[in-house]
């Protein structure tokens, strides 16, 4: 079911100053899809999905879900969080403590009066699919914290909700049970086919996970796209550098030709994806350390090849960290882990001009 | 829904602060005025010849030495012991660590009042229970101990406010970070010197907020002074507003709201300051890491005769009194525990303890005042609670101020206060009086359980249940009073516990008619009736036990679940 958020403003007074926690949003979140909204904390996520489910009001603004509208502060219209017909997986999970793991998750089928056979076969369906079988009468205090998660994602489904929403239900687990129940989560969303709007901070897991990534930054939306082409072509340096890992690179546009931009920069000369900047305006060259390919013994003249120096190596496991110096400019690159490599070699690489991004300074 | 639910919660954040201001304002301010007035029949009109009167008693002076002596003592005495128990328990492999729990519990079980008649009983210079032994054994011709002195007074108010200080101690002991030992003993200091370079140092902000909190109870402490002092004409700022008020004919309710004026500025700066330092300690101490043990240090040698001061400290502080007392409720007259005296037994003064009109009419009073008194204080409660806890509002912020006012009350001076109230209203002199200064004065008491069973309902548990689909009502039925109930019933049990054996206000504002049991305990106290006194005090440790117990009991049910 389709979300479409328009203009939608929030602000909070806090001691004495006002924030802008959501500044003019509009945003479309298509059916069907897992959505994520990513950012740095205080960057307005968690008060758009609140917004969206009805824990919070805007100050101006619409929000409709699924063609109906639930929020609009013209036409004065309020529709309360219960009746929105929502599901939500808390950061804390929100297990109610005094109940049992039925009780939790057939907690929203009990206040909608559903009969009670119906309850337990979807009880029990739900947490077949959740994988949680047999857990039925456990306390709901006495699971770890990804039978927890579990627990808070059955309970968000068992109504079969309209669109369901996460608010970083991952950042409580450790880092190795976070890996698995992203997986999981993805397997189990994947299944489902339902509109899914997920919050979260971490850039692996918004890329792992979404369908699409809006990224926001003090209560906007920077930029929205699918997770390649936030990785890879991302429109905002903001944008590129907040997703992964960057060298930025200062840059001037010389000219387009053969379908690239061409630039002058700290590495030379350099062929890059072509973007709508005129010659002669200043840009950021975005290197990802990932796609700065060391070229073996003496290199054949080709386009994008940069000499550089090697100035530290970082053995992490899987590969090289290492800093290699061109000129005044100092880049982050990985290496194989079995390269014959020290510090002071001199050494050549080639730059993609499709991984060679340009964004406004 | 912040804005849809803003006004009803603004609403019921200024009608607690009205009722809660009234409660504990309106005392501190008719003291203040009562103070300024000639007499009680006389309010209103303006004069400091009240304050010239209590300052330039020469009595006064000799009132204010024996009060600084006797408070700073006893708090010394209380935490010097506290900090010894806490480490004991925390830090050493002293056995038998469930007396240290015991030891923490049992102030709630037996009444000051009673502990320090059970001393009286055994130390009294005329027939104290061990002069008397003493004097058989070695053919004295004078007892050799008088608990009727400061010193006396010092010893039973320092074991009294033990249990309190080990309170505040033993948690910040027991989340010390022991790396800063460890480091220390690699740096090459000795275990004795870590515990004065480190060790203490670190945990000096909890122990001056025990010392503190000492100071301001022992300050308010009326039991002992009036107990042990008054026999022995050793006077301190209690019993001297005590006497202004209640003994002798002309009653001088101005000169005793002169008096307790610095007594309450004292209090009340005392317990500002204490609540900084705790903050402090929280601060301070509060360690981060998880399932984190303290080292434990071998005491080897020293473990035996060190788990021997233990036992006599909780043979002296549990059993002793309530053997005392039995054993007095069951003897003619005193006399020292032999063959002879237990042939003498009889249940002569149970008999006329419950067939004493008015000593029936006390139990009734005081159980009244607990189960209606505790049920209305933590309705307020609960209301308080919630808007401190969930409304954060800065009106929330000063409803948690004045509700936090009458924990630095000292129950006299405020009985005072009270009297000056309730005297202008019809209220004077009935049970209704008794029931309203109660409920102002050991309000904190009850919001304390209930701050802390709302901050445990995180705002996602009632927020997944509206998202859920459940309205704010089932939200309130299935999820938030479910989750209050463990609260509400230790809140109530507490309140209703102390409302049992409160003497302190009592004293104050009891009249023919309205007395309850402590003040009765004290007319027969006051009277050398020790064998009524000891059957109505064993009631009295009776109820109060029994609602102590039933705390700890549904207390630990709802822990587990």
């Amino acid at each position: 079911m389709e979300i479409r958020i328009e203009g939608v403003s929030k602000h909070y007074q806090s001691e004495g100053k006002t924030i802008k926690a959501l500044d003019e949003v509009t945003l479309t979140i298509p059916a069907r899809q897992i959505f994520t909204l990513l950012g740095p904390s205080g960057c307005g996520k968690t008060t758009l999905l609140r917004c969206i489910v009805g824990l919070e009001m805007p100050d101006t603004g619409e929000i409709r879900i699924g063609g109906e509208l639930v929020w609009s502060k013209d036409k004065g219209i309020s529709v309360p969080p219960e009746k929105r017909g929502l599901g939500m997986v808390f950061q804390t999970y929100a297990i109610w403590p005094h109940m049992t793991v039925f009780d939790n998750v057939a907690y929203p089928l009990q206040v909608r009066g559903a009969p009670k056979a119906v309850i337990r076969q979807k009880v029990a369906d739900t947490l077949r699919f959740v994988q949680l079988e047999g857990f039925e009468q456990r306390p709901a205090t006495k699971l770890s914290g990804g039978q927890q998660q579990r627990v808070a994602l059955a309970r968000a489904l068992v109504a079969e909700p309209k669109v369901i929403l996460f608010d970083e239900p991952l950042s409580n687990l450790d880092a190795k049970l976070r890996e698995e129940t992203r997986k999981e989560l993805r397997h189990f969303l994947g299944k489902l086919q339902i509109t899914a709007v997920y919050v979260t901070h971490d850039r692996v897991e918004a890329l792992a996970l979404s369908d699409s990534i809006a990224v926001m930054r003090a209560g906007r939306i920077v930029e929205v796209g699918t997770p390649q082409k936030i990785y890879f072509d991302a429109d905002h340096r903001f944008v590129a550098d907040f997703i992964g890992r960057a060298n930025l690179v200062k840059a001037r546009v010389v000219a387009h030709e053969g379908g690239h931009t061409i630039v002058d920069s700290g590495l030379g000369r350099l062929a890059c994806q072509q973007r709508d900047f005129a010659p002669g305006s200043e840009a950021t060259l975005c290197l990802r350390p990932e796609f700065i390919r060391l070229v073996a013994g003496a290199a054949p003249a080709a386009h994008n090849l940069v000499n550089g120096r090697i100035d530290s190596l970082t053995f992490v496991g899987e590969s090289y960290e290492t800093q290699i110096r061109v000129g005044d400019e100092e880049l982050l690159a990985k290496v194989d882990p079995d390269a014959k490599l020290v510090v002071g070699d001199s050494v050549s690489f080639t730059l993609d001009p499709a991984h060679c991004l340009l964004v406004a300074v | 829904m912040a804005t849809g639910m803003q006004n009803p919660r603004t609403r019921l954040t200024w009608l607690l602060i009205a009722i809660v201001g009234a409660l504990t304002v309106s005392p501190v301010l008719m003291l203040v005025l009562g103070s300024f007035s000639e007499g009680l029949t006389a309010f209103g009109q303006f004069t400091t010849d009240k304050y010239v009167q209590a300052y330039t008693d020469p009595q006064f002076f000799e009132v204010m030495a024996n009060t600084t002596l006797f408070v700073l003592c006893s708090s010394t005495l209380s935490t010097v012991l506290a900090v010894f128990l806490a480490y004991l328990n925390t830090r050493t492999d002293i056995p038998f660590k469930f007396l240290f729990k015991v030891i923490s519990i049992i102030p709630m079980m037996i009444p000051h009042l009673l502990f320090s008649v059970s001393w009286a009983l055994l130390l009294n210079p005329s027939n104290g229970l061990i002069n008397v032994a003493l004097m058989q054994t070695f053919a004295l011709e004078n007892a050799p101990f008088n608990i009727y002195s400061i010193w006396g007074m010092i010893l039973v108010e320092g074991l009294l406010d033990l249990p309190i200080a080990y309170l505040i101690i033993a948690p910040a002991m027991a989340s010390f970070d022991v790396a800063l030992e460890e480091s220390s003993r690699v740096c090459g200091a000795s275990s004795w010197r870590t515990l004065l370079r480190v060790t203490l140092p670190v945990l000096r902000p909890a122990i001056l907020a025990a010392f503190i909190l000492g100071v301001v109870r022992s300050l308010a402490s009326f039991a002992v002074p009036s107990v042990l002092g008054m026999p022995g004409r050793v006077q301190v700022l209690a019993t001297h507003l005590y006497e202004m008020i209640a003994t002798g004919f002309a009653t001088d309710y101005g000169k005793a709201a002169a008096v307790g004026m610095s007594v309450l500025v004292a209090s009340v700066t005392l317990i500002v300051v204490y609540r900084a330092l705790t903050a402090e300690s929280e601060r301070f101490v509060t360690i981060a890491g998880r399932g984190f043990r303290p080292s434990v240090v071998e005491l080897g040698r020293a473990r035996m005769p060190l788990f021997g001061v233990v036992g006599v400290l909780s043979f002296v502080l549990i059993v002793l009194p309530v053997a005392v007392l039995l054993y007095t409720s069951f003897v003619p007259y005193s006399m020292v525990p032999s063959a002879r005296a237990f042939s003498m037994m009889s249940l002569k003064h149970w008999h006329e303890v419950l067939g004493d009109p008015i000593s029936l009419l006390a139990l009734k009073n005081s159980l009244f005042l607990a189960v209606v008194g505790a049920t209305l204080g933590v309705l307020l409660s609960v209301f308080v609670a919630y808007v401190i806890v969930k409304v954060k509002t800065r009106a929330a912020g000063v409803l948690e101020s004045l509700s936090y006012l009458s924990f630095s009350f000292p129950g006299i001076v405020i009985g005072v206060g009270f009297m000056w109230f309730f005297v202008q209203t019809p209220l004077y002199a009935t049970i209704w009086a008794l029931l309203l200064g109660y409920i102002a004065t050991y309000l904190p008491y009850g919001i304390r359980p209930m701050s802390s069973a709302f901050i445990q309902i995180h705002s996602h548990l009632e927020e997944s249940s509206l998202v859920c689909g459940a309205s704010p009502m089932t939200t309130m039925r299935r999820i938030i009073v479910p989750l209050l109930i463990p609260g509400i019933v230790s809140g109530w049990i507490l309140m209703a516990s102390m409302f049992v054996r409160e003497l302190t206000l009592s004293v104050v504002l009891s009249r023919p008619g309205t007395e309850v049991l402590a003040v009765q305990i004290l007319r027969f106290s006051e009277d050398g009736l020790w064998g009524r006194l000891s059957a109505l005090g064993i009631v009295m440790i009776a109820i109060s036990t029994t609602l102590v117990i039933a705390a700890t009991v549904v207390g630990n049910r709802f822990r587990t679940t």
